[in-house]
């Protein structure tokens, strides 16, 4: 598994867990579809809980909305941003 | 019928902006900004974040800053009046906060540190203060608190109940709200700046603004509150309606309410917090309901910053100045209007006439209230007073230690006790799973007692309103929140305990369920929290066509309810639950009706226990009315309770079945919402189960129950069949 797969599974498990969604499994996050607003019913709350996990886990402050409204686009958005920002992922 | 007019008599203010009327003209005539870097406590960050502080210190003794602010507005708004005010409305949301913080923060663990936690404890100090006798109410939805409390004041005084009401909302500064907000992204760095473009939020604050309402004209009247509306999103939690729906249903509400054109509108005090979604959101309604030509508007919250459940009150007391010193205030902060709000905010303090305002206040929940205020006499728009009535009862259901309304029922049956708590499971078995992701105990049990009552009443239609009452409000989401606060060095606290640590977030969840675009109204008031909820949802009632939700709910907290709340002391065995009500004014739709009373405060009233014989039509009346006699006696005032019950059932003569309802379902404040639902089920079956009457079978011949509550205030329900 590569490591950006590898960040994608982590990521899955992490939002499942995070976002307490007990009626979803990891693997039914596709990594391409509308992360935001989409089936999984993730919200503006939600994206503020991922935020502090972000910062928590991997060392990187998302504070501007902008930017963060195209962060968390989709999984595979926000895992490129983590994989391209993270200190110890990019060493 | 008569026609009600509300005269403002007497106003009081401190913000920001500095203390009284005077000081706080002056700063909007100037344009002056209140906003500056915290000093009030110290944070992390540094520099810290700018906030609306009340310049100066203020000695607030042993009460909390909230109680403070209050009392000093409180103070100048009843300056001319010798008389005490009939009742007492007020919005808090914060209460003594500030003080539990630090407390909690510490781990110091005595009952005596928070006395005056209570967000309803501030209103009750005030009544106190001003030997109020009448009912007191504290709402707190949220942004929305200080608005919707002065809709109720007034529909006091249309429902010609009293003469005097006096009304506001304080709030103080402290960590919750301030890391709160700060967790969801919404303060602005630079200061709020609401309707510029490059706007980033909002400026937390505090302050207080007290109201003296009277429906005779007095000498001295101000203006005049000439209507209100309330309205609820049904959108999210926090994010208001994008296009406005709810702002714009509130608005048309309130000029309907005041029975005015919106032409005669001359100036609109924005919401306008400065917060992205919320100025585009209002300015979408704003530009809807004005198509032709706008009033003049400004947002305020640039100035003051935003005092939350004192904004309501701080704005509708400066619409009052603008109206009585035809003075329109700057929208201050703002530099570069956003383009894409098509709006044109007043960028200079103008003295021009101003006959009459449109204030907002918007709201986590998506909590609407619009109030507008008029000069004296100016405008035609005296509303016939309306007498509150009994409410028609289509459903009901509880929620016990023992389970649910069937469980309660049959556990009473069989004589044994319904105390404990559920667990968290068991509370939402009527839930789904996505439903209740984000939610912990309080807003789980109100979401299923208001579903578990939809469906007991049976009814395709879904209630359009909601009025929750709670003692203590989201104990779980508030204590997790500071926890997460304190253990993180102020880093990472929860933003979705944040925003569930609102006492209104469980209402406003019944609202996303259930689509509930009615007035949404949470009160808190202690162990009389559900009272105050019915006597709310009596008030409101002749608007609202629909059906409507009243409930009563509150939680049990390992930590925290033993230190916030003296009754839960007296029982060993922790317990919680709640019970609603699916009700309408309509009054051909059901056998069954629930009535309020009575509402009095004990406080410098001797004979409350006569008034209350008289009020419910005396001895012979009680007598033939009501089969069964529901006592709560909260067990923090269990001796003064039992003295009260003697006297009243010495005076009434009362003989038949008594509860002393708190001895089988526990000790929590909302237990007078459980003991109205068990007395509805008792009318419903015309009986009262054997082990209440002696081991003998008890037939209520068509009578109804009288629900008591006893203690700081004597409050009376009645359960009555057609």
């Amino acid at each position: 598994m590569n490591p950006m797969e590898k960040l994608l599974n982590e990521l899955k498990i992490k939002i499942v867990e995070i976002l307490n969604l007990i009626d979803v499994h990891p693997d039914d996050i596709k990594e391409d579809d509308q992360l935001v607003g989409g089936d999984l019913e993730i919200d503006s709350i939600d994206v503020l809980e991922l935020v502090i996990m972000i910062e928590k886990d991997y060392g990187i402050k998302i504070d501007n909305r902008d930017l963060g409204a195209k962060i968390f686009a989709t999984l595979r958005t926000l895992a490129g941003y983590i994989y391209e920002n993270a200190p110890e992922l990019s060493s | 019928m008569t026609d009600v007019q509300n005269y403002i008599c007497g106003m009081g203010i401190i913000s920001s902006l500095g203390h009284g009327i005077k000081q706080t003209k002056y700063a909007l005539q100037t344009g002056r900004s209140g906003i500056g870097p915290l000093t009030l406590f110290s944070t992390a960050a540094n520099p810290p974040l700018p906030v609306g502080e009340i310049p100066g210190s203020i000695d607030s003794g042993s009460l909390s800053r909230t109680h403070q602010l209050a009392r000093l507005a409180a103070e100048q708004a009843m300056a001319k009046c010798e008389q005490s005010p009939d009742a007492v409305v007020m919005g808090i949301t914060t209460g003594g906060i500030l003080t539990t913080e630090m407390h909690l923060q510490k781990k110091a663990y005595s009952p005596e540190l928070y006395r005056y936690h209570a967000v309803g404890s501030v209103a009750e100090e005030i009544a106190r203060r001003y030997r109020c006798t009448g009912p007191v109410i504290t709402v707190s939805t949220a942004c929305s608190s200080g608005t919707v409390a002065i809709k109720i004041a007034i529909e006091m005084l249309r429902a010609g109940l009293f003469k005097r009401v006096l009304t506001g909302g304080a709030d103080s500064l402290c960590r919750l709200t301030y890391h709160g907000f700060n967790s969801l992204q919404l303060i602005d760095p630079e200061g709020a700046r609401p309707l510029d473009e490059n706007r980033r939020g909002m400026s937390v604050a505090e302050g207080a603004a007290m109201l003296l309402l009277a429906a005779d004209q007095p000498d001295n009247a101000v203006a005049e509150i000439l209507g209100a509306g309330l309205s609820c999103d049904a959108h999210h939690s926090v994010t208001p309606h994008p296009q406005g729906k709810g702002a714009l249903a509130a608005m048309q509400a309130a000029i309907k309410d005041a029975g005015i054109s919106i032409s005669a509108i001359d100036y609109i005090n924005l919401h306008g917090t400065g917060t992205p979604d919320n100025d585009l959101s209002e300015a979408h309604a704003i530009n809807r309901l004005f198509s032709v030509q706008k009033p003049l508007l400004s947002s305020v919250k640039g100035a003051f910053g935003h005092s939350l459940a004192a904004s309501g009150a701080i704005e509708a007391v400066v619409s009052a100045i603008c109206v009585s010193s035809h003075l329109v205030p700057a929208n201050t902060g703002c530099r570069f209007p956003d383009p894409d709000l098509k709006l044109e905010p007043v960028r200079q303090p103008a003295s021009v006439p101003v006959d009459c305002v449109l204030s907002n206040s918007f709201g986590f929940g998506g909590n609407n209230a619009s109030v507008i205020i008029g000069a004296p006499d100016k405008a035609d728009c005296s509303i016939s007073s309306a007498k509150i009535k009994p409410l028609a009862i289509l459903g009901c259901a509880c929620t016990t230690g023992a389970g649910t309304t069937e469980a309660t029922m049959a556990n009473l049956s069989k004589g044994a006790a319904c105390k404990g708590m559920l667990s968290v499971q068991a509370i939402s078995k009527n839930l789904s799973p996505r439903t209740v992701r984000r939610l912990k105990r309080l807003p789980r049990m109100a979401l299923s007692l208001a579903l578990a009552a939809y469906e007991n009443a049976n009814r395709e239609e879904k209630p359009s309103s909601v009025f929750l009452g709670t003692g203590w409000g989201a104990i779980s989401e508030t204590y997790d929140f500071l926890t997460g606060l304190f253990e993180t060095d102020e880093r990472f606290p929860s933003p979705t305990d944040f925003v569930a640590s609102v006492h209104n977030a469980p209402s406003g969840q019944i609202a996303l369920k259930f689509r509930s675009t009615g007035p949404n109204i949470t009160t808190s008031g202690g162990d009389y929290s559900f009272e105050q909820a019915l006597l709310s949802a009596h008030l409101l009632s002749r608007d609202i066509g629909e059906s409507f939700f009243v409930m009563g709910v509150d939680e049990s907290h390992p930590v925290v309810s033993h230190l916030f709340d003296k009754s839960v002391v007296a029982d060993d065995i922790p317990s919680d639950g709640g019970g609603s009500f699916c009700l309408i004014g309509a009054h051909d739709l059901s056998e069954l009706y629930l009535n309020l009373a009575f509402y009095e405060n004990t406080e410098n009233n001797p004979g409350v226990i006569s008034s209350l014989i008289g009020q419910l039509g005396g001895p012979r009346k009680i007598k033939t009315s009501y089969g069964i006699l529901m006592v709560g006696i909260p067990g923090g005032d269990r001796w003064e309770g039992e003295k009260q019950l003697r006297t009243f059932l010495s005076l009434s003569g009362f003989k038949d079945p008594l509860i002393d309802y708190r001895k089988l379902i526990g000790e929590f404040a909302s237990a007078s919402a459980v003991a109205a639902v068990i007395a509805t089920k008792f009318i419903e079956d015309r009986k009262i189960p054997p082990r209440f009457c002696n081991n003998r079978s008890f037939r209520l011949n068509g009578k109804g129950a009288l629900v008591l509550g006893l203690g700081k205030f004597i409050t009376a329900m009645e359960v009555l069949r057609r």
